[in-house]
């Protein structure tokens, strides 16, 4: 009996680079334009930190890092409160998602998501590494 | 309110650091003036400053699809349908749907949005806000 094809698995990185000073004077102290990028949860963190502003950049490079490794922009109906980073009880940062970024995601078969984070005073980096299900091609499939 | 063709040209002016004279109706956000994600939102803040039309960057999704669900828009592959192609020549007009049929990916579309399509989206906020 012939067995069916086994799914690829494909690998998408994206990267992004934020200033830090840029990104404080764009959402500054304004509550709403904040609460536009991020969610209650990261705002939170975020201002429990001395260095709250390069904790906003470093969340903000990382929903950018999510989308790039989609393949993606923010151009899709995509809220950037959609990707949330959430910190786990050890500090790691991991990414949960909502709204259109999980339909994305679940549409697309997205199998993995995984971030890293790393900030200076001046600029906050995020990495993000996707991993997607594909259906492979059947060979015997007729064109 | 102020006049929303300078008040949107001040706000990409200001939010890219550009010159006045780099920008032109026709030039695109992305592709022309370099604009990233951060420098969208800075834009898109100071069109509220300056007009007080709210739009979100969600919200330029919206306008853009024009309520057409996605696998109508643009197929598995994300390139986009026929469908697709002539509702973005309604919020694009510089657009030739024969062009994007079938060969733009979705991904691609903001790449193609001007300062001017910028300004027809304000200004119809602002109708619809009856302002």
């Amino acid at each position: 009996m012939p067995t069916a094809p086994a799914a690829e698995l494909k690998l998408r990185v994206g990267v992004d680079v934020v200033g830090v000073a840029r990104l404080e004077r764009v959402v500054g102290d304004d509550e709403r334009r904040q609460a536009t990028v991020f969610t209650e949860h990261e705002l939170a963190y975020c201002r429990g930190k001395r260095r709250c502003y390069e904790h906003m950049a470093a969340r903000f490079a990382a929903k950018e890092a999510v989308l790039k490794a989609f393949g993606t922009g923010i151009s899709q109906r995509m809220r950037w409160t959609d990707v949330e980073v959430v910190n786990e009880a050890s500090g790691r940062p991991r990414i949960r998602l909502d709204g259109a970024v999980a339909t994305y995601a679940k549409r697309h078969g997205l199998q993995d998501l995984d971030i890293s984070l790393s900030h200076t005073e001046d600029l906050a980096f995020a990495q993000a590494v996707s991993v997607w299900e594909q259906p492979a091609e059947d060979p015997c499939a007729s064109t | 309110m102020a006049d929303v063709d300078s008040a949107v040209r001040e706000a990409v002016v200001e939010a890219l650091a550009l010159d006045d004279d780099e920008v032109t109706p026709e030039s695109t956000l992305m592709e022309d003036l370099g604009a990233e994600s951060i420098d969208l939102l800075d834009i898109l803040f100071r069109i509220e400053k300056g007009t007080g039309v709210k739009i979100e960057a969600s919200d330029l999704g919206d306008y853009i699809q024009g309520g057409i669900p996605d696998d109508e828009f643009s197929d598995d592959n994300q390139i986009i349908s026929a469908k697709g192609a002539e509702q973005l020549h309604k919020v694009m007009p510089q657009t030739d749907p024969s062009e994007l049929e079938g060969k733009l990916n979705a991904d691609e579309v903001m790449t193609l949005f001007t300062v001017q399509n910028l300004v027809d989206m304000v200004k119809g906020r602002a109708d619809g806000a009856g302002g």
